[in-house]
């Protein structure tokens, strides 16, 4: 089978080279042209709006590195990158842990009902964030709350919000954003798990593996491929969180819970300070390349197919 | 040949026909946060009273969506004629696109047009404009006033009498706490309710001293706004705010709970009435306002006076540069401010006027008319409630939720404030 696409792949060039010729560029076009306008020129801008800032008399003045100084030396800036750390370091194994238990025991263990517990724990993902975070802002309201409802039979009473008290804010918002994106890497490893070869699973069955040894030995392993993907998705995902803290904490109280989108969002919208949020996107942009570079590195040619042949070669 | 000519000839009277109806109806664009039915109400009095123009009102919620469309429309220079604004900080934003005011609406209302605007208003309407520049850029179209509801049916049938003291709020705070309701509903995870309750506090201390804080001319560290900070962070520790609050919003779950008579007190301002214009079903309480009445914080530990009326433009508009070339879009603004399409925005109970003379009319209570009457007896001396500098604001919102969490102490935090005001003033 491999061979046959060896083939394939090597006759291919040989037929494109036939047709290629200067005017082939055109073909690029669309594709650059979006690029151009949708990618690098807001990048550009944005670069550009970063040396720049609008002093008191409204004249916009060239400060060079002036901003990213200022906002490297801001408390604010440092609480933020803690709040990232923390979400990506909680949310990232938490939702692959859980998501892949749960995707585990669904595939092996229901038949009937497996359509049903995929549709449920897949159903916070598709619900909308606005709906999410009024639940939620509910469910953790002391006194009159939701969880209240149910602790006060266990005689406990919650003396304040995990979303009001700023030791908290953040890790209330994590345990969110864990339930709301389960039920994607539940789906990631369903699919996994489904793609699983049977003569592997059987084999190592008849060599004596079961229970816990099968899926550490065997299952897990094999689902390395879903795993990276999701760890490069949660990295994603992580720097580009916005809705949910901008409608339960608006990053607060006192910046306790605030993250990158809404700390730009703050700084360029609310505060009107085009220049110090241009600085922020790129210092996000920066981190977020080198992250990328980091991924791309470690782990994304063995993402694709070629990588995994050459995993296996 | 025939056929192909009259198919012709009707395809051009059409063309030419459906021009000049286009060509009838003169446009306007409105952007605005503004409650899309009551919008639609004082557009359809406009259009009625000027046949031939017709306006295009687009509805954003406020954040992030309304700054962010706004935003961006500016930098592209494709704002509308029209935009929501309010004073100070969002006005200032936008000031280079926006078109002043002042020989339109003295041609539309007369050279002493100013003067039939309330006070505050006046005063917030030129709230950060560099010195020297007496233009409006902005014109009011409803005015607001702080206060503490409270549901009258739920103090009745508690036996709690309207608060005259610290200690009758408290006492009163926790009798509701007893009998199962919420006491003052406090949105603290919201900066703007935060704002207006620190206002209402400081007002009681030295009114008018947060006007001079904000403009560099007194410290925010002055000793009768940290009496104002302390009072703040006992209004959580002495259980007249419910737990929770700074974890709360008070839109909606405040708001929901407070019409359904689940909450006793909350500190809102005059555009509550508006719930009972809200489409059906209504609570018994809303219906009519009937279960709610108003009051004014009463003193605080270290204050002799009640807090004073405290508000100002609860939304306003301007005319924007691309507005300014369009004459239709200065009538649909002066008609939306002070006309027939303010008096629409009156009828739904949607706030007070921003311009003496204006009364909501038709299906409006008696007990709405007396809510109504006391709030435009107290706007005329009402102080004001805007922040000139978003950053001086949002330092203050800041320094409200670090001292209510306890993570900083009053002194402190005002000095942060002080500190971005500084910065914000280029002291």
């Amino acid at each position: 089978m491999s061979a046959i696409s060896g083939r394939a792949f090597e006759q291919a060039p040989k037929h494109y080279r036939r047709f290629a010729g200067p005017w082939t560029y055109l073909f690029l076009l669309p594709a650059v042209a979006l690029f151009v306008v949708f990618i690098a020129y807001p990048i550009v801008w944005v670069l550009g709006e970063s040396f720049f800032s609008v002093g008191n008399d409204r004249v916009n003045r060239f400060v060079g590195l002036d901003t990213y100084l200022s906002v490297l030396a801001d408390p604010v800036f440092w609480i933020v990158v803690r709040n990232m750390v923390l979400w990506g370091l909680i949310t990232i194994p938490v939702q692959m842990i859980i998501g892949g238990t749960i995707a585990y025991f669904i595939e092996r263990h229901t038949d009937t009902w497996r359509g049903f517990f995929r549709t449920m724990f897949f159903l916070p993902v598709v619900t909308s964030v606005s709906v999410i975070s009024l639940v939620w802002v509910q469910s953790y309201a002391p006194y009159y709350g939701i969880a209240q409802e149910y602790l006060k039979y266990l005689g406990i009473e919650m003396a304040s919000s995990p979303i009001g008290d700023p030791s908290t804010a953040i890790f209330a918002l994590i345990v969110v954003n864990i339930w709301q994106w389960t039920g994607f890497s539940m789906l990631m490893y369903v699919a996994g798990i489904a793609n699983l070869p049977t003569e592997v699973l059987d084999a190592a069955r008849v060599d004596g593996a079961r229970g816990l040894r099968l899926a550490f030995s065997v299952i897990i392993p094999m689902l390395s491929p879903v795993t990276k993907s999701l760890l490069l998705l949660g990295v994603i995902g992580t720097l580009q969180t916005f809705p949910i803290v901008q409608l339960m904490t608006t990053g607060g109280p006192n910046h306790a819970s605030e993250v990158f989108g809404t700390y730009v969002f703050r700084t360029s919208f609310v505060l009107g300070d085009t220049g110090r949020g241009a600085t922020i996107s790129v210092i996000v942009l920066l981190l977020a390349l080198i992250l990328s570079i980091v991924q791309i590195v470690y782990l994304g040619a063995k993402l694709s197919p070629s990588g995994r042949k050459e995993e296996g070669a | 040949m025939k056929k192909v000519l009259v198919l012709g000839a009707t395809l051009l009277s059409a063309s030419i026909l459906s021009s000049a109806a286009f060509a009838a109806d003169k446009q306007v664009t409105v952007w605005s946060w503004f409650i899309q039915s009551t919008m639609q109400k004082s557009i359809d009095a406009f259009e009625k009273a000027h046949p031939g123009v017709k306006v295009t009102y687009t509805y954003y919620n406020y954040s992030p969506e309304y700054i962010t469309a706004l935003k961006a429309a500016a930098a592209s220079d494709s704002l509308p004629d029209v935009i929501g604004l309010q004073p100070g900080s969002l006005t200032q934003q936008y000031r280079d696109h926006l078109s002043p005011v002042n020989e339109l609406a003295a041609k539309e209302w007369g050279a002493d047009w100013a003067d039939k605007v309330f006070p505050v208003n006046r005063k917030q309407m030129l709230m950060g404009n560099p010195p020297g520049d007496a233009n409006y850029y902005i014109i009011p179209q409803e005015s607001q006033v702080l206060c503490i509801w409270y549901n009258r049916k739920t103090f009745e049938k508690l036996g709690i009498a309207v608060p005259k003291t610290y200690d009758e709020l408290k006492a009163a705070a926790q009798k509701l706490s007893d009998e199962g309701y919420l006491p003052l509903f406090q949105g603290a995870a919201d900066g703007w309710q935060n704002e207006n309750v620190f206002l209402m506090l400081a007002n009681q201390f030295a009114p008018g001293l947060t006007d001079k804080a904000q403009a560099g001319e007194a410290p925010w560290t002055s000793p009768e706004l940290v009496s104002a900070m302390k009072a703040w962070k006992g209004l959580f520790d002495d259980g007249i705010f419910q737990k929770g609050a700074l974890g709360a919003h008070a839109y909606p779950t405040g708001a929901q709970l407070f019409a359904q008579g689940k909450v006793g007190m909350m500190a809102l301002g005059s555009w509550w009435m508006q719930e009972s214009k809200f489409p059906p079903p209504l609570s018994e309480f809303v219906q009519n306002m009937d279960g709610f009445d108003f009051f004014y914080l009463p003193p605080v530990p270290g204050s002799t006076m009640a807090s004073p009326p405290v508000g100002g433009v609860d939304i306003g508009y301007g005319l924007t540069r691309n507005g300014a070339e369009n004459p239709e879009a200065w009538t649909f603004l002066a008609s939306l401010t002070n006309g027939e399409a303010l008096q629409e925005a009156l009828n739904d109970l949607n706030d007070l006027p921003a311009f003496a003379g204006h009364e909501p009319k038709g299906d409006v209570s008696d007990h709405v008319k007396d809510l109504y009457k006391r709030f435009m007896e107290d706007l005329p001396k009402a102080e004001n409630q805007r922040f000139a500098i978003p950053a001086i604001s949002e330092a203050l919102d800041n320094a409200l939720a670090a001292v209510a969490a306890g993570s900083s102490e009053p002194e402190a935090a005002l000095a942060t404030v002080q500190a971005a005001t500084d910065k914000a003033l280029g002291k």
